[in-house]
């Protein structure tokens, strides 16, 4: 935590890394248009950490695809501006790309046996890149290869290197995967869901692995999960996504100190917590995320949200700052003021009419609860 | 760890494990030890949670208590009934009272069949088990048994017997070639019979060495087949029905004696004769135990038997004389179609009546899992989203009223806000419907949710077992304390643990000596890998296998020794 405290404030006004504007990407389906992702916009600054949260289906792992250019051209079109340290990504053609990937940007996917090339040994893998986009011999590849499968903490690197992906456990093919997206020392390192797959334990060991690595390279990581556990302590920035949009942004701190969506709040109340008691009862957000291909006018997360009013239903919540960030920090005991991000980075939006933690909301809720709409419990019955 | 110790077992538990070993043979003749003495018990109403890293045998206990594989040595008692003891039908008459959710809903659901019938085969199978049990506790109870077990031991026999009936099938064609060429009723087979090159000497005497075989085995068959498969599909053979098959099984089987007999000559007739009518003796069971109980047979079995027919009546056929051959064959393609329709057509509707049968209680456990019926009924699984399709396992476990549920890693690929309602929900039907249930997982946190109970598992054997509660405030096993610490925290203020689990879980096919986990444990001295640690109470209610427990007696020396020792590296 410290040391990424001294790099993340990046110095005077450099370029961000990485800028997404008007990003829009449509699967087109036999049933219509779905637009899986809709109109996102943020950046990221060298070095920074921005973690995505959301349930699935929310179009995180579309929006990664859609910045990488991964996804295919036909019945698929994304639009918006994707500018990654100046170049255009949406205008790059094929070879332009795969001059990028690699060197400049990477991605770790969920599934690490998935990712793997199951006839290939492993050094040839890890080294394939380095061949292609170095220009390295057979056997500097290798030796790179042996240094890499080294940092990514592969134990007995030279008896590994020429084994198939299959000899190895679970967490050892993640680090395989991440040594693989290391080897040109990309700047822009994107991970989607690299720990689902795996073990608690070996969960910590990837993150761990992830985070030195990141903050050794100075290199930029989009953290793609379902679970705020894991980006808490592990990004400066959060992206909170619900069908397709972005419905809360904000430092990691002030996320978590002073919520304002009401999704990110329940997501943040379904989580089991191992400082809860035993059989303590779990929120849970009622109904299903919704039908991307038919969306209702209103607020995409309305039927499942315990504050919506009939404003909810009727009319989208623009994505608005907060007005001022400081007040509200009040309301949490023992908040420690030097660890504060500056005010620059510190650009909290959300996407609400009656923003957690108002009286709004409370009355709202207060509403809800006497119409029979919300339980006591704060639990939605109907979901209309 | 050990774990060997029984000290943490309590009497009148509903279920009762007791040092459980589970090995599995490998390449190489080595072998996996998967489990290694665990012992495990469950009050009613309880859930205990098993918890371990993958490949730690937790999923293979698990499997292990419904006897998916019967264990290699141990106990497993479900209400005083020693379960590893029981044979196959006996055990299929536990399974209702004991059932399981796996990890992936999507897999574990047949893709090709709707929901409703999905939910009720559970009920079909326990229905059809406890019918079956009764009707065998008749007047040939006995006999129905020992056939039974004779079949299922002659299953070998079956095979070559299979095979037999290939190579006689080959030989009879070969033979019909060579007699009958020149009688031109089979002219035709001639050219493939030249071209493939027999009747060789060669596949003849393979023929007669097979036919002896086949000789044995139908003999063999013939006794039991019949008897057993009538005891099988109507329970009992002295109601109207079995005695109607007996009558159509002998007659049929009279007649195509006698027909063979009189179109084979030599002593190939013999042969020819006693295989052909067994063979319809069978297929005549068979194919009144189709129609009469359809949904036993299956689709294939009426399939197979209606082919089976159709190549008998060629045989026969092929023994007739011109003139006849010709109103034979237009006649039994003819009844052929009409039977197979009348089949079908009750095969339908008996699976209708017993769908319909078994809807109500079908809805009710949809019901019970939130999940609308009307809605769902006719939908096929992969309709349904990760979280729904969780429910609907857990509704195809609850359909037989099941007194335990093994749960194996129920909500592991499933979204945080779907894993709160699948928690809940579980919680909900726990207390609704007095369930006991292992719960097994990875994630502490999930675990500490929901048990009453935790046991921790390494490498095949046990840690700690203990109240959720006591356990995660103050682990008593070294191995705990790293489990705790690698569970992320949804604050980041949080300290991210800094204690990390070096390395990665040992072979299961060499495990160290002593404590396993003493490869990887910070506190590891020599004594570990000499004394494999027993399970003991350090305190009321906390039980751990561990020399170098983190509390208890002897713990102030030890901890103080395990925190300089942290600090130092």
């Amino acid at each position: 935590m410290t040391e990424t405290g001294a790099q993340s404030p990046s110095p005077s006004d450099e370029r961000p890394l990485l800028d997404v504007s008007e990003l829009r990407t449509t699967f087109h389906t036999p049933v219509g248009p779905l637009v899986a992702v809709d109109g996102v916009e943020w950046s990221l600054r060298r070095g920074a950490r921005l973690g995505v949260v959301g349930e699935s289906g929310s179009g995180k792992s579309v929006m990664s695809r859609s910045i990488m250019r991964l996804l295919p051209k036909s019945r698929v079109t994304s639009t918006g501006n994707v500018s990654f340290d100046g170049i255009d990504m949406m205008s790059l053609g094929r070879r332009e790309l795969l001059e990028m990937w690699g060197p400049q940007l990477a991605m770790v996917f969920q599934d690490p046996l998935g990712s793997l090339n199951p006839v290939m040994k492993i050094g040839k893998q890890v080294g394939e890149g380095l061949r292609v986009h170095r220009d390295l011999s057979a056997r500097a590849a290798r030796s790179t290869a042996l240094d890499l499968l080294e940092e990514v903490g592969i134990p007995e690197p030279h008896r590994r290197i020429d084994e198939y992906p299959h000899q190895l456990s679970g967490g050892m093919r993640q680090r395989i995967v991440i040594a693989i997206a290391l080897a040109c020392s990309p700047r822009l390192l994107i991970a989607d869901e690299p720990t689902t797959a795996l073990d608690v334990t070996v969960q910590a060991q990837i993150l761990d692995l992830l985070e030195t690595q990141r903050a050794e390279r100075n290199m930029s990581l989009v953290l793609i999960t379902h679970d705020l556990g894991i980006v808490a302590g592990r990004t400066d920035e959060i992206i909170v996504m619900y069908a397709g949009r972005i419905v809360e942004r904000a430092s990691t701190k002030t996320l978590f100190r002073d919520m304002k969506m009401p999704y990110t709040e329940a997501l943040f109340r379904s989580i089991p917590k191992v400082t809860d008691d035993s059989h303590a009862r779990l929120e849970i957000i009622g109904g299903q995320p919704p039908t991307m291909t038919s969306l209702d006018p209103g607020c995409k997360f309305a039927p499942r949200c315990k504050y919506a009013q009939d404003l909810c239903y009727a009319e989208e919540p623009a994505l608005i700052e907060v007005p001022t960030p400081t007040p509200a920090r009040s309301s949490i005991t023992g908040g420690d003021d030097d660890g504060e991000p500056d005010a620059g980075a510190d650009v909290h939006l959300y996407r609400c009419f009656y923003p957690v933690g108002t009286d709004d909301a409370a009355e709202a809720l207060e509403r809800n609860i006497a119409s029979g709409r919300v339980s006591e419990a704060g639990v939605v019955i109907r979901t209309d | 760890m050990a774990g060997s110790g029984n000290a943490h077992l309590r009497p009148d538990a509903l279920l009762t494990v007791r040092d459980l070993v589970m090995e599995f043979p490998a390449a190489g003749g080595r072998t996996v030890y998967a489990v290694s003495g665990v012992s495990l018990d469950l009050l009613e109403g309880e859930t205990l949670g098993l918890v371990g890293e993958s490949g730690c045998g937790k999923s293979t206990t698990g499997r292990a208590i419904l006897q998916l594989p019967t264990p290699t040595s141990g106990s497993v008692q479900l209400t005083g009934r020693e379960l590893t003891e029981l044979d196959e039908d006996a055990m299929r008459e536990v399974r209702p009272r004991l059932q399981m959710i796996y990890q992936d809903p999507i897999s574990s659901l047949n893709p090709r069949r709707r929901v409703r019938d999905v939910i009720a085969e559970p009920l079909f199978i326990a229905l059809e088990n406890v019918a079956r049990r009764t009707a065998m506790a008749t007047w040939q109870d006995r006999i129905g048994e020992l056939l039974q077990n004779l079949l299922r031991r002659a299953a070998p026999l079956r095979i070559v017997g299979l095979l037999a009936s290939v190579a006689f099938v080959l030989w009879i064609l070969s033979e019909a070639v060579e007699e009958r060429a020149a009688e031109s009723w089979l002219g035709w087979m001639e050219i493939p019979a030249a071209v493939i090159g027999f009747p060789s000497l060669a596949v003849l005497l393979l023929a007669a060495a097979v036919a002896l075989l086949l000789g044995l085995t139908w003999v063999l068959l013939a006794v039991m087949l019949p008897f057993s498969l009538m005891s099988r599909q109507f329970g009992d053979v002295s109601g109207p029905v079995g005695l109607a098959g007996v009558v159509v099984t002998t007659g049929a089987s009279a007649f195509m004696l006698w027909r063979t007999w009189s179109s084979f000559g030599g002593w190939a007739q013999w042969v020819n004769s006693v295989g052909l009518s067994l063979l319809t003796a069978v297929l005549a069971v068979w194919l009144i135990a189709s129609i009469m109980q359809p949904v036993r047979a299956g689709a294939s079995g009426v399939a197979t038997t209606l082919s089976a027919m159709v190549v008998l009546q060629v045989f026969y056929i092929a023994g007739l004389d011109d003139n006849a051959k010709l109103i034979v064959l237009v006649a039994s393609v003819v009844v052929d179609t009409l039977l197979l329709r009348w089949v079908l057509r009750r095969y339908r509707a008996n699976r209708q009546v017993e769908r319909e049968r078994a809807e109500p209680r079908v809805r009710e456990v949809l019901d019970y899992v939130g999940i609308n019926p009307d809605d769902a009924l006719d939908r096929r699984p992969w309709e349904f989203s990760g979280g729904q399709a969780q429910r609907l396992s857990i509704a195809r476990a609850l359909v037989s009223v099941p007194q335990v549920i093994i749960c194996d890693e129920p909500v592991s690929s499933l979204d945080v806000s779907v894993q709160a309602q699948i928690l809940n929900l579980l919680e909900d039907l726990k207390h609704l419907m007095g369930l006991t249930l292992i719960f097994i997982a990875h994630d502490l946190a999930v675990v500490k949710n929901v048990s009453d109970r935790v046991a921790v598992m390494y490498l095949g054997k046990l840690c700690e077992v203990s109240e959720p509660d006591a356990m995660f405030s103050q682990p008593a096993h070294p191995y705990t304390e790293v489990l705790l610490a690698a569970i992320p925290h949804p604050d980041p203020d949080a300290e991210l643990g800094t204690e990390r689990i070096g390395g990665e879980l040992p072979s299961p096919m060499d495990p160290p000596s002593g404590c396993r986990f003493r490869t990887r444990c910070p506190l590891a001295a020599e004594r570990c890998a000499a004394e494999e640690p027993e399970m003991r109470e350090i305190a009321p209610g906390r039980f751990v296998a561990c020399h170098t427990p983190l509390f208890g007696e002897e713990a102030p020396v030890r901890v103080e020794l395990a925190t300089n020792e942290r600090r130092g590296s």
